[in-house]
């Protein structure tokens, strides 16, 4: 395979939403398969490239002139992540009928997106990022400018965060790339600019965030596009810090400190999951709860724990299409997905999360008290879901983008795919191996059983018995005898009250009437404005004063 | 010697471009200004370059002087603070000259920072047409002559340059005239 | 650089005839703009900067002689004004004299340069019903970025190296205060025409810190954001202006890419010299890259303001913001070539 088929997966995506726009201003509407097609070629060619081989490719195509070289660059770990972001991006774009608009901006949020994966350096990731964050605003703004939706603002700072640890890696270590970047560049605050990225990016943050407030929006054609495309790369960076620092973030408190977080996070999403009034707030939890969770494990420094991480990455994508196409009513649909969501066994994400409970365990020490709370936060998640069978579905969504059946299997998909945990966990070991070389504490196994530093885990010998169980269990039940009404919480955010009102006075505040004279803002713009000579000459002898020090 | 009388003759050009308000007053400034450049401009050895100057500077000093209802209006009421800046100016300029920088061409140096000070801060404080294009005139010739500052000289083109500007200035159509204050006045 | 610069001009003014309004008349913008070219053209070949100050009057007083409410004096006061200091501080430059004058004299060029170019504090009188040409625009945001090269690329001959590092401070601080004071200013002020304005300061603000780093990522940066004015923020400008006038803002798909653009958001020209600038600055002094990284945030909001008074472009006007989007993208995706050309 040429190496210019590299750019297959980032370009084809870009050249779709060339073709819709030609339709669209002809007048034309192609229609969700053929815009979906764009995305669909993505993955074939991404497939097409890695699969034969199954191992890094890159392809330099020179400089392109603030520093950077438009490298690309397909690895385990790239491989991995452009499937995450791709199948959901496309099954979304195929099933769900779009403006012609909407589908451009889409289509060119997915090629970017990409392009941030496949990037070879610091600073080209940032830019293919940035572009799919202002891409991400756009599809939002253009469903519905009223909506909730990331802060720009945010997500540029996260960007240009990162742009500016490029920077700093090209003038430290010569490069930026990640393959020839020297492991001494990656310091404490090169690395601490990176996870700020990272965070921001996703909005991995205890308090409610973007990747939860979109998921409340009337149409939710473009949040589950704009999740798929944009929540992973954050956590993308963190992975890939561990590529520049030769398996290991540059210090050990770095990896409690984000570990801490990530368990954190998923509390603070249980928290408010289990507080929900409807399921559709319940359901809006899931993605950043999952997050967290794979925060943790990924943190933790540990190839066990990189492995856990990258397979809840995964969940995650998988759960972000089903919560795309969910509707807002009771039904087998919603209990699947409910009961994926939560990690239930033996779905995926009960695998995923065990594995990362583990390896949180084998860490020892401090991380085993992270393992703790994050038993606990499981615990909770599950008890809130439970509550969120009974909860009213919400405010409702157009009937045209709701596929209520496509979500049933992706949801019963991710509850068999349990005992396939020892496969996700084969295929994942190559990316860990990619980022992580020669780190002790690397799973096995096979795909029957994941064999870990402390134990074995006969997955399929496990996990078949559960899953047959549960397929009797639901067969046995009667979903129809659920009557959903509105249910307290079990517990109130315990400074909920005051954070809010703090929140509220702080917006509401204004500069007191008797003192508005003194700033007056009108005035001074008048004054500088005017262009009045005085002014001129009294900058001047600023100036001059300034220079006579 | 004749480069020190130029330099006092610029000086005094600059001051009746601050102290007058009347067009014969700004004409008789420029006229000095262009007599002082074109020595200078003949001192360095461009004679092409003092040709001009004389020539340019020449015809914007007598299209201001006649222009219709021309008067003379030097030092008029409330003068006085132009005429401390026009002192106060001169002997700043002459110690920067004399005292501060060193080598040859003291004069030139005078001159030229005279010349654009003074200019510089009539045309911030007026808004009177006639001023404001006069002194535009004045600051042209006073461009010309700042590459003689150089070692060696920067040859003609910046005086030939200098001289058209001046010249030109002064031949602007009366569409600029419409808008300034001038006209104004005496269509009240 | 000229290259460049005149080249996007040409470009600019070939938008700016094509795409124009209706009510606008064409014959008018071309006729201006072409002097105002070949204006530029003579300060780019001119031999000496006395002869670009002579051209720098020449165009001053042919601007003032447009139609306009404001009157002669006040029109061309900020370019004379310009004109003196900067002539006074090559004169400083020029003479044997202690290292005080020297710095007096990079006083006296960057002051002028400021002046000329009408960014804060020497901010020039704007009436935003004043027609494009006969405003202040053309300084700050056509003739300008040509001009500033040509300054800086002849001060950095005159200026002597004991005045070096400050001059190159001054230059910074100037920067960030039209940083400061641009972005904020066009957030917040009640007009849309004068948030435009600001707004041109604002850009000019990160590209005289550029300017003030004098290292070749600084020189870059500068250089890209001073084409993204030329052929970024210029035209957009130009063509707000009738939505402006009628009140027609609007908040459609191309209002939020055009809002992206001047944010300096990627993958648009804003970005690639952001990046530029911020590794400039982090090998000069690391903190003024967190400054500069911090107030470049501020572009945001305003941005989206500006974004939406442009309204909705339709037809000919659609097309035009159609090809200033896509050259700003080849631009911020790929300026290597334009880097390569001019030597940086």
């Amino acid at each position: 395979m040429p190496s210019i088929a590299l750019l297959a997966p980032v370009l084809l995506p870009l050249v779709a939403a060339g073709v819709v726009t030609a339709f669209g201003l002809s007048g034309f509407n192609l229609g969700p398969l053929l815009v979906g097609a764009g995305a669909w070629a993505a993955v074939l060619a991404l497939l097409v490239i890695w699969l034969p081989l199954r191992a890094t490719q890159e392809l330099n195509l020179g400089p392109l002139g603030f520093g950077a070289n438009l490298q690309l660059r397909i690895d385990a770990v790239a491989f991995g992540f452009g499937l995450m972001v791709l199948l959901p991006a496309a099954l979304v774009l195929t099933l769900q009928p779009r403006t012609w608009q909407e589908a451009t901006v889409g289509l060119l949020g997915v090629g970017s997106a990409m392009g941030a994966i496949e990037a070879g350096g610091v600073v080209l990731t940032a830019l293919a990022g940035g572009t799919a964050a202002t891409l991400a605003v756009i599809q939002l703004d253009t469903e519905d400018v009223r909506a909730p939706r990331p802060r720009w603002s945010m997500l540029l700072a996260a960007w240009l965060a990162l742009s500016w640890a490029g920077a700093i890696l090209q003038i430290r270590g010569g490069t930026a790339s990640y393959s020839a970047l020297p492991v001494s560049a990656l310091t404490v605050s090169v690395f601490s600019l990176i996870a700020i990225a990272g965070l921001m990016a996703s909005g991995l943050v205890p308090w409610r965030s973007w990747p939860a407030q979109v998921w409340s929006r009337p149409s939710l054609r473009a949040a589950g596009l704009v999740i798929a495309t944009l929540y992973p790369l954050g956590l993308y960076l963190l992975i890939r810090a561990y590529d520049m620092g030769g398996g290991r973030y540059p210090h050990a408190a770095l990896n409690a400190i984000l570990a801490s977080l990530g368990v954190v996070v998923a509390l603070g999403a249980a928290a408010r999951a289990q507080a929900a009034g409807t399921r559709r707030e319940f359901l809006g939890e899931v993605i950043p709860g999952i997050g967290g969770f794979a925060l943790m494990s990924i943190a933790l420094g540990t190839p066990l724990g990189l492995v856990a991480g990258l397979i809840t990455l995964s969940a995650a994508a998988a759960m972000t299409a089903c919560l795309s196409l969910l509707p807002d009513r009771t039904g087998p649909a919603s209990l699947l997905a409910i009961a994926a969501a939560i990690g239930l066994p033996p779905g995926i994400v009960f695998g995923a999360r065990i594995l990362g409970l583990e390896s949180t365990f084998e860490a020892g020490d401090f991380y085993g008290l992270i393992g703790i709370a994050g038993a606990v936060t499981w615990v909770l998640w599950i008890v809130a879901g439970a509550r969120a069978i009974g909860l009213p579905g919400g405010r409702g969504r157009p009937l045209n983008e709701s596929f209520p059946r496509v979500a049933m299997v992706i949801a019963a998909l991710t509850l068999a795919a349990g005992p396939a945990l020892a496969a996700f966990q084969y295929v994942f070991a190559r990316a860990q191996s990619d980022v992580m070389p020669s780190l002790p504490g690397a799973a096995t196994g096979g795909f029957t059983s994941v064999v870990t530093v402390s134990t074995v885990l006969p997955v399929v010998a496990l996990f078949v018995p559960l899953l047959i169980i549960a397929v009797l269990a639901y067969g046995a039940s009667n979903t129809a005898v659920i009557r959903t009404q509105s249910r307290p919480p079990l517990f109130t955010i315990p400074g909920a009250a005051v954070m809010a009102r703090a929140r509220s006075v702080v917006i509401a505040a204004s500069l007191p009437e008797q003192y508005r004279s003194i700033v007056n803002p009108r005035a001074l713009e008048a004054a500088a404005a005017a262009g009045q000579p005085l002014l001129w000459l009294a900058s001047l002898a600023a100036l001059g004063f300034a220079v006579s020090r | 010697m004749i480069e020190v009388t130029a330099a006092g003759l610029a000086w005094l050009g600059a001051s009746l471009l601050v102290l007058a308000d009347g067009r014969r007053g700004l004409a008789l400034g420029l006229a000095l200004l262009t007599i002082a450049f074109a020595v200078f401009a003949v001192a360095t050895g461009l004679p092409v370059g003092a040709a001009v100057v004389a020539a340019g500077g020449g015809i914007a000093a007598w299209q201001c002087w006649r222009s219709p209802a021309a008067r003379w209006g030097i030092m008029p009421a409330g003068s006085t603070p132009r005429l401390v800046l026009c002192i106060g100016s001169g002997l700043l300029g002459l110690w920067i000259a004399a005292a501060v920088t060193a080598g040859p061409g003291g004069a030139l140096r005078f001159a030229v920072l005279v010349v654009l000070g003074l200019i510089g801060a009539r045309a911030l404080s007026s808004r009177e047409l006639h001023v404001v294009l006069a002194g535009i005139a004045g600051l042209a010739l006073a461009l010309g002559a700042a590459p003689g500052l150089d070692v060696p000289p920067a040859g003609d083109v910046p005086d030939v340059a200098a001289g058209l500007i001046a010249a030109g200035i002064m031949f602007l159509p009366r569409a600029v005239h419409l808008h300034g204050p001038e006209l104004d006045k005496s269509a009240r | 650089m000229h290259a460049e610069l005149l080249a996007a001009a040409a470009a600019t003014l070939v938008l700016a005839v094509v795409f124009a309004p209706a009510r606008v008349v064409r014959a008018s913008l071309l006729t201006w703009g072409l002097a105002g070219l070949a204006g530029m053209a003579a300060i780019a070949l001119a031999p000496s900067l006395d002869l670009v100050l002579l051209i720098v009057l020449i165009l001053a007083v042919l601007q003032a002689r447009l139609a306009s409410h404001r009157d002669f004096a006040t029109r061309v006061r900020g370019p004379i004004l310009a004109v003196v200091l900067l002539a006074i501080g090559m004169a400083f430059e020029r003479v044997d004299g202690p290292v005080m004058l020297e710095r007096f004299g990079a006083v006296g060029i960057v002051a002028g340069l400021v002046a000329v170019l009408g960014v804060f504090p020497y901010i020039h009188e704007f009436d935003p019903e004043e027609s494009v040409v006969a405003s202040p625009i053309p300084w700050i945001a056509f003739i300008g970025p040509l001009l500033g090269v040509t300054v800086m690329s002849w001060a950095r001959q005159v200026v002597a190296p004991d005045a070096g590092d400050a001059f190159g401070a001054m230059l910074i601080g100037l920067g960030l205060l039209n940083v400061g004071w641009g972005s904020l200013a066009s957030w917040r002020t009640e007009s849309d025409a004068a948030a435009w304005r600001y707004s041109f300061m604002a850009d000019w603000g990160l590209a005289l810190c550029g300017f003030g780093m004098a290292i070749t990522d600084g020189m870059a940066g500068a250089l890209i954001l001073l084409l993204s004015i030329v052929i970024g923020r210029l035209p957009l400008y130009l063509w707000s202006r009738q939505a402006l006038r009628d009140k027609r803002p609007a908040y459609r798909p191309i209002n939020l890419l055009i809002a992206a653009l001047l944010a300096g958001s990627a993958p648009f020209a804003g970005f690639a010299a952001r990046v530029l600038l911020l590794r400039g600055a982090t090998q000069l002094y690391w903190p003024l890259a967190l400054v500069l990284a911090l107030a470049m945030l501020l572009w945001l909001p305003a941005s989206l303001r500006l974004g939406r008074s442009l309204g909705m472009p339709r037809g000919r006007q659609a097309v035009g913001v159609a090809i200033v989007l896509a050259l700003n993208v080849a631009l911020g995706l790929y300026p290597q070539p334009l880097l390569r050309l001019a030597g940086l």
